[in-house]
């Protein structure tokens, strides 16, 4: 379980400027086996929250526990998926997935067979002596996610994962993600822009709101488990469609809240 | 589901196209060589000679030249080895500290655009006629660029790169053997290979203007007897010493970065 009581973060802004407020008294609790996603407009620090977690940022105020320890930097039971996938194109897929064992010390043999077992299962037998130079997007996110799983760890965080796919790919990696996750039920932190995407896989969808960041609602998504097996049949559903309309008149309603504060403050510095 | 490779990019396979391919080289080859045979036969200068006489000259010479071709050899190897270790090895330091570059980076920007010969006085004072004076000038001549590309590589590596492994626990050791120095060795390799060429620079000048010998005192006695041909001779030999330089730090450079797409090399 991972509890975050009354998180904030502010980074120094550029010169001159004010410090960006990125998370104010943020408190969420992540239950274990869940998979979580987390949606709001850019500026409404879901990735900050995301790197909080993982221990790549601190914070400023507040506490991050994992399963009731304090997170003071990263560690093995918490693995990281990246939006630029981050792959070492020195090295072949085998070497790659294996990354995270290696850094743990584990010898190359143990770390390498569960490195298989790893590329396997997110369906990439036989590439495992290429270089992700060679993959295309999609096969190279696969690899990270297979170096993420390959440390077995406790929660999955991800960072838009699939944001720099184009959209075929994507829809095939939510597929194949959420045959791992209902296999596994690793609890996942799943960072999305896109409301489709967050009410798809998550068993919760955490809405989040900018200046400052910080969390608007939660809302439960009812639909059944697995939903793998008929994703086509989940999002012409009328549950599927009522979320992601709900999710949409909230963050329609966020943008104008954004573009008023800003032709407010507008007013306000062309006055005399 | 079952993942589709990608069809691999098929390089146009060696033989007849390629050789096709590499015509202008051969093309502007043929015209130099001839172009310097004629220009020399029809001016019938003493200063400029055709390419016949200059070969004629490195066959007559060809015992002395060999000879001092091995001097000069010895000196550029010990130089050049001199020069990468300090300067790539500096490099990395400057770049694993930010203070340390700080400190010394306006210092080997000045060395950097300094004309190297100026300090061969200093060199002489030091080590007199020895071996190590000429070391020292191809040390200057060479040494200065790999530091600056080696603290350009180490700087860009990307972020995203050293995130990802904090986010894996990496030891500190470990970011350095497996994401910094793969990240920065396609860098620290052209400031290797801009290094070649100018330590062959630094190995003539400084043979031809501190201790003379090698193919340095050659050039030296050439010109001081006006004899165009051996200078000239000379000056085929160091061409050739330097591309084949160039050739196996290239060679070494492809084995080191082959992971790199082939449009970035």
């Amino acid at each position: 379980m991972i509890e975050i009581k009354g998180v904030s973060k502010a980074f120094p802004g550029r010169k001159g400027s004010e410090p960006v407020q990125a998370l104010k008294d943020v408190d969420l609790i992540v239950r274990d086996n869940e998979f979580l996603t987390v949606l709001g407009p850019s500026g409404c620090g879901k990735t900050t929250l995301l790197r909080v977690i993982a221990g790549l940022v601190p914070h400023d105020t507040g506490e991050v526990l994992v399963d009731g320890k304090p997170v003071t930097g990263p560690g093995p039971e918490r693995a990281m998926v990246f939006q630029s996938f981050a792959l070492m194109p020195w090295d072949n897929v085998l070497t790659n997935v294996a990354f995270g064992l290696e850094m743990q010390g584990v010898d190359k043999k143990t770390r390498e067979l569960k490195a298989l077992e790893l590329i396997e299962m997110v369906g990439l037998g036989g590439f495992e002596k290429r270089l992700p130079g060679e993959l295309s997007g999609g096969m190279q996110q696969r690899v990270g996610l297979a170096r993420a799983l390959a440390v077995s760890p406790k929660v999955l965080l991800m960072d838009e994962p699939f944001g720099a796919l184009d959209e075929q790919t994507r829809r095939l990696l939510q597929e194949e993600l959420l045959r791992i996750w209902e296999a596994t039920r690793t609890t996942v932190v799943f960072i999305t822009h896109s409301m489709e995407e967050a009410v798809l896989l998550g068993d919760r969808v955490v809405l989040m709101r900018p200046r400052p960041g910080r969390i608007d609602q939660i809302l439960d998504i009812p639909m059944a488990r697995p939903r793998s097996t008929h994703l086509d049949s989940v999002e012409s559903s009328g549950e599927f469609t009522a979320m992601v309309g709900l999710l949409w008149s909230n963050l329609r309603a966020m943008h104008s809240d954004v573009r008023r504060a800003r032709q407010a403050g507008q007013a306000a510095a062309t006055k005399p | 589901m079952a993942a589709v490779a990608p069809t691999p990019a098929r390089v146009v396979s060696p033989g007849f196209l390629s050789r096709l391919e590499a015509w202008p080289t051969v093309a502007s080859f043929i015209v130099l060589v001839g172009g310097w045979e004629l220009l020399g036969r029809s001016l019938n200068q003493p200063f400029f000679p055709p390419l016949s006489s200059v070969l004629n000259e490195l066959a007559i010479n060809q015992a002395e030249i060999m000879a001092a071709l091995g001097t000069s050899l010895t000196n550029l190897v010990l130089g050049f080895i001199v020069s990468v270790v300090f300067g790539v090895g500096l490099g990395l330091l400057m770049g694993a500290f930010r203070k340390l570059d700080a400190a010394l980076d306006i210092y080997i920007n000045a060395l950097l655009t300094a004309p190297s010969l100026v300090f061969a006085p200093i060199f002489f004072a030091i080590w007199g006629l020895e071996r190590w004076s000429i070391v020292a000038v191809i040390f200057m001549y060479s040494t200065w660029i790999m530091v600056v590309n080696t603290v350009t590589a180490v700087h860009t590596v990307p972020p995203e790169m050293l995130e990802m492994g904090r986010a894996f626990n990496a030891p500190r050791i470990k970011t350095w053997t497996r994401i910094v120095l793969p990240s920065a060795t396609p860098l620290i390799m052209a400031g290797i290979r801009l290094a070649t060429g100018r330590a062959v620079k630094g190995m003539l000048n400084g043979e031809m203007f501190i201790a003379i010998v090698g193919l340095g005192k050659l050039v030296k006695d050439g010109s001081g007897r006006f004899d165009a041909s051996l200078v000239l001779a000379i000056l085929v030999v160091i061409i050739v010493v330097a591309f084949i330089a160039l050739w196996v730090v290239g060679w070494v450079d492809a084995r080191l970065t082959r992971w790199l797409p082939k449009t970035s090399r």
